[in-house]
């Protein structure tokens, strides 16, 4: 096993902090001069001194730039001495033809630094204090210098000739694309792209320096600060003239990820375990943000290397797992996921693993049984994690590991709650004693529920803030979507009144959110440290395009800002991952209560806040609340091409949520055109998606069935459709899933509706609306209203009163909150209820009606919803009639014609993307 | 049937040839082969006799076996023609001072000796001179940049240019067999493996007496698919090809079948009846494979390869003085040799002092990082140590070397089971099954598991125990084992049907134990409950033959037969005294 300790490879030397050295002798000749022989002016040295302030900073870092970038940013840097500078460093390598040069080199090092004591240093002699950064960096240089063998000199000079090559063969390359920056962008991306990214890191370290804000400045005097300012305006000038540079590497950066190319990045150095580590933890959130859009291979080519520098840094392993699970790839997954835990027994890397607990002898296995099941979980294997969920709980209790017992807990729960295990009472009874007792009695739900409970108990007792923040924002989604009551009821007399909670919700959701202050407190030394190594490659690594990129996709507008404030406050990406989370549910919520407006504005904050660090499924789920208004408001026309972009950005999988919500579309579309065929199809095909097994994807079962009584419905098939319904209710009812109800209720009472037997529609609309009520579903219960009220009015004209009070009632809900189509049949049912009162006369007020209908039309030509437009029109046209507006009337009845056409002959020009 | 005085003369010229060419194990091989020919008993010299073994031991016991009359089907190849030897007497100075460097490991100054030659002999000469220097420098680098996650890739530098010569060579058609061989094995380095597989078609299609080629190519083919999509001309060497292809790819009576094919031409090769033994020891055929040992040790006493096998075996066989006899002798030999390490390992395994077995087998691993059985033992030996990660750490490595090792699938499964995770194990047993699925002992594994009380599937269990009694269970656990689920899943019958089975297990292999009472037990009341009397009585009787409680159970069950017999109304037993 890897006995990893923090000093292993702590410092070496590198030909890149060689150069650092060089330049660092420039900057402090041992000769006694105030101010050394190129620099022209104090600011001129200073400002040199300056990036030698962030070079030494950065050396820690797992790349390290080649001799190239680095004279690049000398370029930017020198300003008129830049090319004496380059010339001085390049001779400086170029006479360097021997180890015993090397050898002498550090020790003419050693001049630079004054002695330790060194109070007695003349005034007008620039010496470098040995505590200070500079100094320190170049006396740990000459001590990992002194401390290698011969073998190791000969290593670095040979790396040092590599070094130069590079340098010597790429410089031509450069002159001639300074000349001609078109050929510049043909000729070489690649180039190109690591040019722009000197200039971001250059960029940056210079707002570093400016801002004061980043923490190594603490030790800056307050005099460079002030060189610091100066120096900005010129770098602004500089910039100025840098632009059209500037607008073509944008191009070049949009064309491809930036990503790709760090990762194949030749100059690759080992360093501490703990920078590797960090690494390899932002690669880790990389493949995780950027799901399957993010190619595979390059990871893995990049893995490759890193397992043949370091083939006892098993973490790659489980970065391969990671990459393989996200492309999809079980049975690579499954390898590499045991291979990293046969290597390391779970106790590399893990932040999990608090040092406290640390017992090497049994290993840690059990988080590869948390990892298999999630694995399991995740392709789909339901029953086989659940399995292996239930060995990491007993594995974890008989080593006592509590914290990877809360996390099983949760993932179990998760896993539960998601696909719903028919029977689990085996598997849970025989293992979990505090289920044990009461497992054959209770549902699914209540197992949940318990299990979460559980795990955010011991969450909170071993002071997992992440784990409890997103037990919480689970425990929410479970008082979200099931039903409050009592869960042991004892005897007849317990209460057996069902309702949700709101505010139970958002006190949830604000218990989740306030791991935003508190965070910090989690004792993970690891986060801290990976995160510190890599802000400075995060910096690198973003793109220098960004204004116009944002420009083109406005979701990823304020994402630079963020990211920004995102290293300089330094929230690890989880924590912003989970906050964010609580945001969709903040919107699902609202969705649910039936607050459209609320619902997109959370999802948007999500999706411009959150957007960079949240993981792709989420990502995906925002995206798919985002297209759902849209076909809501705004018809599908803006739906469908959302779709189109969407199924771009995320690869569509068998069940995946785009997937899902593409079969919604099209079927409520084919609805509305009048496509039977179609839509019925599309309903088999969200049906079959649906795993066979009884009690599992209970969600996808009952939609399918919905939307199956809504096709027959519309088919007229009356009896048909009550039938589906009917059982509809029953598994419903059978599963626990008491919101479906509310909404099956309503579809009886429309099918009763339809089939004219208002009488019998009538209990249903009543019992779906007492169902919303309790459930606080407010959008539903609108909906429910205008049902009822368009049965009063079925039961005959003389009923016409009381149906128009009951849709004012509802009136603010649905206009407010409503979509389209529930807009439009609210203002038609208004007209009808106006024109079927017999108190009502045409002639006199025949604006109301109009108004109403004029505003119908138009939202349901929107929706290509032609059996109502057709209706509106129709209603218009008898309006004008009564009117006498024949002109108006001629051309409401044409509108009336081609819907009603329209409707008979559904054309099969069906969206392409079916 | 290739005659051996034809073999006998290509060996000799091959030889020659290949230690010009300074292929030292290739002519070495060679040689072994050429005094494994039985020799023509007209032009015997006493010098050759010496290596003769017709009074060995060998001879007279598998007299009856090992000499097979090939099938007539193999018809006699085409005779390879032996390469000319070109003219050397121009570059022929040059070549001899390189070589002498090169037999001095001098490589670079032998390949700069012959820098501007241009025979095909030189050309070789030096490109592999510089693929050796480049190799050796390899191996110090990659001690020198050793750091703190193990060890750095160092790289042969020499491969880029050797790839580039020989490719333009091959372009032009100015390359020899040898070269073809260099060819691939530098592409094989860069990872280029089809088109390695075609250059060392070639280069053995060309000349086949280069055992390194061949065994090369064996390396690259692992699979029986590869294998039989190469297009390789017939010559006997082929077949020793074929032979320890096969066996690699674990289809080992064939491989069997090609070695005794072989040994009708090469009587006394010790190659063939080593790899024989390595066969027969797949076959766990432990006996045979101690007599060709002890055998091959008599003959060619310093040898130490393949001798980490005769150890294992001498493990298996629990012979602690010879294993000791064996571990002091290659020491002498040779100590630093990976095989002796791994023997002595063996040894003291045997003697129960794991920690010191673990510190030879590391030493083992210290001087072959990838020699496979050593880090499958060093697991064995932690999981006697109890240090299961260590021990599944160790295990790993060996199925990373070679992934089709079962027995480190298994001592994976076998680790994770000992720290109760029976699910996780089931993986690992699954993959050693899918490479042996005839092994009866890792169904039994497989079924321990899932009968644990953690997963408790039972029904999987009966599968299991089912394939093990199908793949003949020799240790006798799988019958009873069905018998006792059946039972306890309330199948009578079938426990019955199963129970009877071990009985004549038991009968048939002499053995008598709990396992025998408890069968006789079950079906004499399973037999009575059905009154079948009579066959009821025959088990109670025989369990009448043992001492202790058994009897006792016994006698009152024959009681109850009797009352059942005879029809009485139950009644009280005391009333009746037998």
């Amino acid at each position: 096993m890897a006995g990893l300790t923090r000093t292993a490879g702590a410092f070496a030397v590198t030909p890149h902090k060689i150069s650092v050295c060089i330049l660092l002798q420039l900057y402090a000749p041992s000769a006694q001069m105030s101010l050394p022989f190129p620099f022209s002016s104090i600011s001129q040295h200073n400002r040199l001194g300056l990036y030698l302030l962030s070079l030494t900073k950065s050396c820690d870092d797992i790349f390290e730039p080649k001799l190239e970038d680095l004279i690049n940013q000398l370029r930017e840097v020198g300003e008129d001495m830049d090319a004496w500078l380059t010339d001085h460093l390049t001779n400086r390598f170029s006479s360097l033809t021997s180890p015993d040069d090397l050898l002498n080199f550090f020790n003419d090092m050693r001049g630079i630094l004054g002695s330790l004591d060194s109070g007695a240093a003349q005034d007008d002699q620039i010496i470098l204090d040995p505590n200070s950064n500079l100094g320190m960096f170049v006396r740990r240089c000459i001590l990992a210098f002194n401390l290698l063998s011969f073998e190791g000199v000969c290593h670095l000079f040979t790396s040092i000739e590599v070094y130069c090559r590079e340098a010597h063969s790429s410089s031509a390359q450069y002159d001639e694309s300074n000349d001609n920056l078109e050929s510049l962008i043909q000729h070489d991306q690649m180039d190109m792209e690591k040019y722009i990214m000197d200039k971001a890191t250059e960029e940056v370290e210079l707002q570093k320096n400016a801002s004061g804000r980043v923490p190594f400045h603490l030790h800056t005097p307050e005099a460079l600060f002030k060189v610091t300012e100066g120096l900005l305006v010129t770098r602004k000038e500089k910039s100025r003239t840098n632009t059209k540079k500037a607008e073509a590497t944008q191009l070049a950066c949009a064309s491809s990820s930036t990503v790709d190319d760090t990762l194949v990045d030749e100059s690759l150095f080992l360093r501490t375990n703990y920078q590797i580590q960090g690494f390899l933890m932002e690669q880790a959130d990389a493949i995780e943000t950027h799901g399957s859009s993010l190619s595979s291979s390059s990871i893995e080519s990049f893995l490759q290397k890193l397992q043949n520098l370091a083939p006892e840094l098993h973490r790659v392993h489980f970065l391969r797992y990671l990459n393989k699970l996200h492309s999809d790839d079980y049975f690579a997954a499954l390898e590499n996921l045991l291979r990293y835990f046969d290597y390391s027994a779970g106790t590399e890397g893990f932040d999990l693993v608090l040092p406290s607990t640390g017992c090497s002898m049994y290993g840690r296995y059990e988080i590869a049984l948390l990892c298999l099941g999630m694995m399991h979980f995740r392709f789909g294997h339901p029953n086989l994690a659940l399995e292996v969920l239930t060995e990491a709980v007993r594995v974890s209790q008989q080593h006592s590991n509590d914290t990877c017992l809360a996390y099983t807990l949760a993932a179990m729960s998760n896993l539960l709650s998601e696909m719903g295990i028919a029977s689990t009472t085996s598997v849970l009874g025989s293992s979990y004693s505090p289920v044990t007792s009461t497992a054959s009695l209770l549902s699914v739900q209540q197992r949940v529920y318990i299990l979460l409970k559980e795990s955010l108990r011991r969450a909170d007792t071993l002071k997992l803030r992440r784990l409890v923040a997103s037990n919480h924002l689970a425990m929410a989604k479970f008082e979200l979507m099931h039903v409050q009551r009592p869960l042991l009821s004892f005897g007849p007399k317990a209460s057996v009144r069902h309702k949700t909670c709101p505010v139970s919700v958002c006190k949830e959701i604000r218990l989740g959110a306030h791991l935003l202050s508190d965070f910090s407190a989690e004792s993970s030394t690891m986060t801290i440290d990976g995160s510190l190594s890599s802000v400075w490659l995060k910096d690198l690594q973003k793109p220098w395009g960004q204004p116009v990129f944002s420009q083109e996709s406005g979701s990823r507008k304020s994402s630079t800002f963020f990211q920004f404030c995102d290293h300089l406050v330094s929230i690890p990406g989880s924590v912003s991952q989970i906050i964010g989370a609580s945001y969709l549910l903040r919107a699902t919520s609202w969705e649910l209560y039936g607050s459209a407006p609320m619902a997109r504005m959370n999802t948007l904050v999500y999706a411009t806040l959150f957007g960079d660090s949240s993981s792709s499924s989420d990502a995906e789920l925002a995206y798919l609340k985002l297209i759902q208004h849209l076909a809501l408001y705004k018809g599908y026309k803006d739906a469908f091409a959302a779709v189109k972009i969407a199924e771009e950005k995320f690869l569509t999988v068998s069940k995946s949520k785009i997937l899902l919500l593409k079969l919604q579309l099209l079927h409520e579309h084919a609805l509305h055109r009048g496509n039977l065929k179609l839509a019925q199809r599309m309903c088999n095909e969200l049906g079959g998606l649906a795993s066979t097994t009884i009690g599992v994807d209970m969600e996808l079962k009952v939609e399918a069935s919905l939307r199956e009584a809504r096709t027959l419905l519309a088919a007229k098939q009356y009896s048909q459709a009550a039938n589906v319904a009917h059982s509809l209710f029953c598994t419903c009812h059978k599963f626990n899933l008491q919101i479906e109800k509310a909404s099956v209720l309503l579809l009886l009472a429309e099918i009763h509706k339809k089939s004219g037997n208002a009488v019998l529609g009538l209990p249903y609309a009543l019992a779906s609306i007492s169902f919303c009520q309790s459930f606080n579903l407010d959008l539903l219960k609108a909906s429910a209203t205008l049902t009822l009220a368009e049965l009063w009015l079925g039961l005959g004209s003389n009923h016409a009163k009381r149906a128009l009070d009951l849709l004012h009632g509802a009136f603010p809900m649905i206009l407010g909150h409503g979509g389209l189509e529930l807009r439009a049949r609210a203002y038609i049912f208004e007209a009808n209820c106006y024109l079927s009162d017999p108190s009502f006369s045409v002639s006199t007020d025949s604006d109301t009606v109009l108004d109403s209908l004029r505003q119908a039309s138009e939202e349901l030509q929107a929706l290509e919803y032609h059996e109502l437009a057709a209706e509106a029109f129709y209603l218009m046209a008898m309006v004008y009639d009564k009117v006498g507006q024949l002109e108006e009337r001629e051309e409401a009845a044409t509108l009336f014609k081609m819907h009603i056409t329209a409707l008979e002959n559904p054309q099969d020009e069906e969206p392409n993307m079916a | 049937m290739v005659s051996k005085e034809s073999c006998r003369n290509e060996i000799r010229a091959a030889i020659r040839q290949l230690s010009d060419r300074c292929l030292y194990s290739a002519a070495k091989w060679a040689g072994e082969q050429l005094v494994g020919i039985e020799q023509d008993p007209s032009n015997f010299t006493p010098s050759n006799t010496r290596f003769q073994r017709g009074s060995s031991s060998i001879r007279r016991r598998f007299s009856t076996i090992s000499t097979p009359q090939p099938s007539a089907g193999f018809s006699q190849p085409p005779a390879t023609p032996l390469p000319q030897e070109e003219d050397e007497v121009i570059d022929g100075d040059l070549y001899l001072l390189a070589k002498s460097y090169f037999d001095c490991r001098e490589y670079r100054r032998a390949s700069h000796v012959l820098r501007d030659q241009m025979s095909n002999k030189s050309l070789f000469l030096r490109c592999y001179a510089l693929y050796l220097a480049g190799e050796k420098r390899k191996e110090e680098e990659m001690i020198e940049l050793e750091g703190p996650l193990g060890k750095s890739d160092a790289i042969n530098r020499e491969l880029v240019s050797l790839e580039r010569e020989l490719s333009a060579l091959k372009r032009t058609g100015a390359i020899d067999s040898f070269g073809l061989y260099l060819y691939g094995v530098v592409l094989k380095e860069k990872g280029n493996e089809s088109l390695a597989r075609a250059s060392l078609v070639e280069s053995v299609n060309s000349y086949p007496w280069n055992w390194s080629a061949w065994s090369e190519l064996q390396s690259l083919c692992t699979s029986i698919e590869i294998l039989n999509s190469l297009n390789l001309n017939s010559h006997w060497m082929k077949e020793f090809f074929l032979g320890s292809a096969y066996q690699e790819l674990r289809m080992h009576s064939e491989s069997l079948a090609k070695y005794e094919y072989l040994q009708g031409i090469f009587s006394f090769s010790n190659y063939i009846q080593a790899q024989t033994a390595k066969a027969q020891y797949s076959l766990r055929e432990f006996d045979q494979v101690e007599i060709m040992f002890e055998d091959l040790l008599r003959n060619d006493p310093y040898r130490v390869e393949d001798m980490d096998l005769y150890s294992n075996v001498l493990y298996a066989k629990e012979a602690c003085a010879a294993l000791s006899y064996l571990a002091h002798k290659v020491f002498l030999t040779d100590k630093y040799r990976p095989e002796s390490c791994c023997i002595v390992g063996n040894y003291y395994s045997l003697k129960g002092q794991h920690e010191k077995a673990v510190m030879y087998f590391r030493r083992a691993l210290k001087l072959n990082k990838k020699y496979l059985s050593a880090w499958t033992l060093m697991g064995h030996e932690y999981v006697e140590m109890k240090n299961t990660s260590a021990a599944i750490d160790a295990y790993r490595r060996a199925v990373d070397v070679n992934p089709c090792d079962y027995r480190a699938w298994y001592g994976l499964g076998q680790a994770y089971e000992m720290m109760g995770m029976p699910f996780y194990a089931l993986h690992y047993f699954r993959k050693s099954i899918f490479f042996l699925p005839n092994d009866s002992r890792l169904w039994i594994a497989m079924a321990k598991c899932y009968q644990s009380e953690q997963l408790h599937m039972l029904e999987e269990a009966i599968k299991c125990y089912k394939r093990a009694v199908n793949c003949g269970d020799t240790e006798g656990i799988a019958l009873n084992q069905l018998a006792k689920l059946h039972q306890k899943l309330g199948r009578n019958e079938e426990a019955a049907f199963y129970f009877e089975k071990d009985l004549e297990r038991m009968d048939a292999e002499g053995l008598e134990g709990p396992n025998m009472f408890e069968a006789l037990v079950f079906l004499a009341t399973h037999l009575k409950t059905n009154k079948k009397f009579d066959e009821a009585e025959v088990y109670c009787t025989r369990l009448l033959d043992y001492s202790g409680p058994e009897k006792e159970k016994a006698k009152s069950l024959l009681r109850g037969i009797r009352m059942a017999q005879t029809d009485f109304p139950s009644m009280d037993m005391e009333h009746f005294p037998l």
